[in-house]
């Protein structure tokens, strides 16, 4: 609700691509045994062509829940969309039967989830995994589903394709794992790819082949990537826009460049004063964002970041800052400019 | 000292003392939660469970001072009068007196008026014979009821007997039957499993593929031949010539059947443990193989034993009712709920239904056996809450 | 494959060996005389003819080896109750009977405890689940015995569905092995209802969702075989337990099969076809738990069968 300035403005510094889809307002809550978690409080943002969007966060931040969210996969109960829309080709994913929604996920929106260990079913071979998309979304026959199954493996670099297809997932290694998801997600050519922490589980250098291999993917067919990620790295590496998280809100979205270069929300302050830079001094010290995110089933009063927050002012507890755009585009949901304040001592002091 | 506290690179590092105290006062102020203690919050507020308890707690409350209550007796049989009456609820007797006339007499012990070697052989034949303990509750019982006796709520059966006593009575032997031998079981089960688990190697692979073996070995049937062995006249008297009576031996031997799951599971708990650093802990401070397994290990897979021991009681008093419905379960005078569940069905005809003989005795081992199993379930929850709802 | 089934043909041979020997040794040392016993009226003669024709004169060790001998021909030899009639005969008449009893109820057991199960699991915390649980939950609780004279006072007796008492029509197969199969339904209900919950929750469901795929292929096709396995686990112990059941059932309906023949035979000392009863069993039970194991692995190709 609070969330009103208009993104018209902010299409007009992006890149070309059209506009594939547009989440708007999107709240979502789970009811638990200890009460009702509001896991997103109001989201915006939108999708363009052959772009990728980061999301940042931590655990809990809501991140995933969003994405889960616009494609049903919600358990509901205990999960319940509250209000908001996702507007893909002219149509409202949350207003969807389940029917309807079949039909899009995995063939026009696919999704990549963390751990390729458990995504894969570990009672299928590759091969009836693989095929039953293609057949359920482009009607294939099995033999046609096979070869695509097999080109496709082919492309995300499985040697031995032709072989492996007819193994089982536990006979493949992680990165591998990750690779024949990948394979699995982009068989029916999908306009949007939606990765849910894709190189979290996996080794450094298998992360950055994985990276690869998905940006290239990206540049053939144009896909667009809803990148999420809690890796600073990852984002810089792959992202265009750049939305960040906390407590179910979006509290700042920024061009990579400029999110990097001019922060405006403490937070982000804080995400990136977490991370080593190689042109810091050797020895000088890393600062985390000390304290905990805010208990979600309980109702925040004014800023959820109040608490953690080096910069506040009391006037953060009575309201709950709104989203304000500035000059180079990026949003920002804090009352105070953070850019003209000196960096405050009191957050690694008590540490 | 001073010298030395100025030399110490890390003096500057170290936190003063103060603040370790706060620290420890800080601690001493939270109170740890205990497993049995978070257990014990989370079964409260599951009010399945709670009833399952509470009811299982009367029961065998009821069972243990049964002879306080004024029953009728479990065994005296009224042929001519009182013969499978459906349930009453006024406790007297339709007699035809000696003039002819019908009368209606109230249902009594008939112990009163009797003293001396009357009034035993009298108990004798209203209770055959008495435990100690026993015998203090029936003289409570006869201080304030004298002889009166409550109606015949749930019927009585084909000799005339009462069938709410033999169910009161019943339950005292189908509960001892189901704890002595899930005892068994338990003792069994547990050693044989901690030990195999704790050993590991040739050991564990050895006790454990006997148990592979005796999972096909159909055992009831050899109960079955062994129990029908011991029902020789012969046999038992020379057994009781041991002071081994016939039940003990049915303790035993269904015990003896059902302890190969808990076996297996205590193992696999058990291995899991055993690499623990608590238990090299143990080791490291000399601590032996034996004291080991049964004083570190064994006490932390008890969650997962009792959660087991409710699901073993039940299948263990079912045991014994198929037992006794082949005949070879406890023997008259002792009456448990196998042989009453046994004795209803025997006599469903199609002429008449004796409804009250099958449906009561059903009752009560199903409302038992149910709140053993809701019990179980809660408690599993409630010991581990991942598995909730599962 | 062959590796293992030769592995288990060997274990089989041990157990059937184990239990020969313990069953023989336990019977003849308890009750040497066996179904004589009851006869003592008879006179000396003919009781030291019946001795030699039973071999109850030689000692015990050569016995042993003589009916083991019999054992490996697959000739049990003579019963010692029902004269002129062969153990090998007994057996022919009650097997048939007995196993398609307990298939039957298997099968039921399975039918049932899947079916339910399964909605159980995908209807969670609704009143059908819930229902369903209290009946498995009854039906766990209470003796089939029990059962079965419920079923006969209502649908014999009182709706007339089924005929009373009875032997040799299919019909007549029908309720004693639903009463079998009530309890073991009523547990594989709930296994079925906790796999396919543990399985709902795994991440490759979410994937196969993600894919596009309807609930019904999501569960059919992704869920079911996960979800099942406790159940299969559950068999060889089930197996077991519908051995011990029928005893029961054919007690109650008057059907001739092999339980009935059991508790004759143990209550009359007829040691020569307890035995081979027995024998039986464990072969039934063994052969179970094979293919239980078997199917495990055909199940789930993680799990390797050299072992």
């Amino acid at each position: 609700m609070a969330e009103e300035t208009t993104t018209n403005h902010s299409s007009t510094n992006s890149s070309s691509g059209k506009v594939l889809l547009e989440v708007r307002d999107l709240a979502v809550e789970f009811r638990t045994d200890d009460g009702i978690y509001k896991a997103v409080r109001g989201v915006n943002f939108d999708l363009r062509a052959g772009e990728t969007l980061g999301i940042v966060g931590e655990s809990g931040s809501g991140k995933s829940v969003t994405n889960l969210a616009m494609l049903g996969l919600i358990p509901q109960p205990p999960g319940k969309i509250t209000s908001g829309s996702a507007m893909y080709a002219g149509k409202d994913l949350l207003k969807m039967s389940d029917k309807e929604l079949s039909k899009i996920r995995g063939n026009r929106i696919a999704m990549i989830f963390q751990d390729p260990m458990t995504t894969l079913n570990p009672f299928l071979t590759i091969d009836e995994q693989l095929t039953e998309v293609t057949r359920k979304h482009l009607g294939l026959s099995y033999n046609e589903a096979l070869d695509r199954a097999i080109e496709m493996l082919e492309k995300v670099g499985i040697p031995g394709a032709k072989r492996r297809v007819f193994n089982y997932p536990h006979e493949f290694s992680g990165g591998m794992r990750q690779r024949v998801v990948i394979a699995m997600a982009l068989s029916c050519d999908p306009e949007i790819l939606i990765a849910d922490e894709p190189t979290t589980a996996l080794d450094v250098t298998i992360q950055a082949q994985i990276l690869e291999l998905m940006q290239k993917l990206q540049e053939e067919h144009n896909t667009a990537i809803v990148m999420i990620t809690h890796d600073l790295g990852v984002i810089a590496n792959m992202a265009n826009d750049v939305l960040v998280m906390y407590a179910g809100r979006k509290v700042e979205q920024a061009k990579v460049h400029d999110l990097f270069a001019d922060p405006r929300h403490p937070y982000t302050l804080g995400l990136l004063n977490s991370i080593p830079r190689i042109d810091e001094e050797v020895g000088a010290k890393l600062s985390p964002v000390s304290g905990q995110p805010p208990e979600m089933s309980q109702p925040i009063p004014g800023c959820s970041f109040y608490p953690r927050c080096p910069y506040h002012i009391e006037q953060c507890l009575q309201i709950d800052p709104p989203l304000i755009q500035v000059d180079s585009g990026t949003q920002h949901a804090c009352l105070r400019d953070v850019t003209a304040l000196d960096p405050p001592v009191s957050q690694s002091a008590h540490i | 000292m001073d010298s030395l506290e100025k030399n110490d690179p890390y003096a500057a590092a170290l936190p003063p003392i103060d603040k370790y105290r706060d620290m420890y006062n800080e601690a001493k102020s939270i109170r740890g939660i205990s497993l049995w203690q978070d257990a014990w919050r989370r079964l409260r507020r599951d009010w399945v469970s709670m009833t399952a308890l509470c009811f299982l707690i009367c029961l065998a409350l009821a069972a243990i001072f049964t002879p306080l209550l004024p029953l009728q007796s479990p065994r005296e049989q009224y042929l001519a009068t009182r013969v499978a009456l459906p349930p009453q609820f006024s406790s007297t007797t339709k007699t035809t007196n000696e003039a002819g006339d019908d009368e209606t007499v109230p249902v009594s012990l008939n112990l009163a008026d009797l003293e001396g070697e009357e009034f035993e052989r009298r108990v004798g034949e209203l209770w055959s014979e008495p435990s100690p303990f026993d015998r203090v509750l029936l003289s409570v019982r006869l201080a304030l009821f004298h002889d009166w006796c409550m109606p015949s709520l749930c019927g009585t059966d084909l000799l005339g007997r009462d069938l709410m006593a033999r169910l009161f009575y019943g339950a005292r032997v189908s509960l001892i039957v189901g704890l002595v031998a899930t005892l068994v079981s338990l003792i069994i089960g547990v050693s044989y499993g901690a030990i195999a688990g704790y050993s590991g190697g040739i050991v564990d692979d050895f006790m454990m593929r006997i148990v592979d073996i005796m999972y096909s070995v159909p055992f009831i049937f050899l109960v079955l031949f062994v129990i029908t062995i011991l029902s020789e006249d012969s046999v038992k008297a020379q057994l009781e010539s041991y002071g081994i009576s016939r039940i003990v031996i049915l303790y035993i031997l269904i015990g003896a059947v059902y302890w190969l799951t808990m076996a297996r599971v205590v193992r696999g708990q058990i291995i899991s443990l055993k690499n623990e650093q608590f238990v090299d802990a143990a080791r490291t401070i000399g601590a032996s193989g034996l004291r080991i397994v049964f004083l570190h290990l064994v006490p932390n897979v008890l969650s997962i034993v009792i959660v087991y021991l409710t699901l073993t009681i039940p299948a263990v008093m079912l045991f014994e009712a198929f037992l006794s419905f082949l005949g070879l379960g406890v023997e008259p005078p002792d009456v448990s709920w196998g042989m009453l569940s046994e004795e209803g069905t025997r006599v469903i005809t199609p002429v008449k239904i004796y409804w009250w003989l099958i449906v009561f005795p059903a009752l009560a081992l199903a409302s038992t056996l149910y709140s053993l199993n809701f019990l179980g379930d809660g408690l599993r929850d409630a010991l581990d809450p991942r598995m909730k709802n599962r | 494959m062959i590796r293992f089934l030769l592995k288990r043909l060997m274990w089989m041979v041990i157990t059937m060996w184990v239990v020969f020997t313990i069953s023989f040794y336990l019977m003849w040392t308890v009750s040497p005389e066996g179904a004589l016993l009851s006869e003592r009226q008879l006179p000396a003669a003919i009781k030291r003819n019946l001795e030699q024709y039973y071999d109850l004169d030689k000692p015990l060790t050569t016995r042993y080896f003589k009916v083991m001998g019999n054992y490996l021909m697959l000739n049990p030899g003579p019963s010692m109750k029902l004269i002129d009639k062969s153990v090998f005969e007994i057996l022919k008449e009650g097997l048939p009977i007995s196993v398609s009893l307990g298939v039957l109820g298997l099968s039921f057991a399975l039918l049932i405890g899947f079916g339910t199960g399964i909605v159980s699991a995908l209807r969670r915390q609704s009143l059908i689940d819930v229902s369903f649980r209290m009946i498995a939950t009854l039906g766990i609780a209470i003796p089939n015995f029990v059962l079965a004279g419920f079923a006969i006072i209502i649908f014999v007796f009182t709706l007339n569905w089924f005929p009373a008492g009875g032997w040799g029509r299919p019909i007549d197969l029908v309720l004693p092995s639903l009463c079998l199969a009530a309890p073991f339904a009523a547990y594989i209900s709930r296994l079925t209802r906790t796999g396919m919950l543990e399985v709902l929750g795994q991440d490759y469901i979410r994937t196969a969702y993600a894919k596009g795929l309807m609930p019904t292929t999501v569960v059919l096709k992704h869920a079911f075989r996960g979800a099942i396995l406790p159940v299969v686990s559950y068999l060889g112990p089930a197996t077991a337990g519908i051995l011990t059941g029928s005893l029961v059932l054919e007690r109650i309906f008057f059907i001739p099969g092999l339980g009935s023949h059991f508790i004759e035979a143990v209550l009359q000392k007829d040691h020569p076809v307890s035995l081979a009863v027995v024998m039986v069993y464990t072969f039934v039970l063994f052969s179970m738990n094979t293919l239980v194991d078997l199917s495990y692995g055909l199940i789930d190709p993680r799990v390797k069968l050299d072992k």
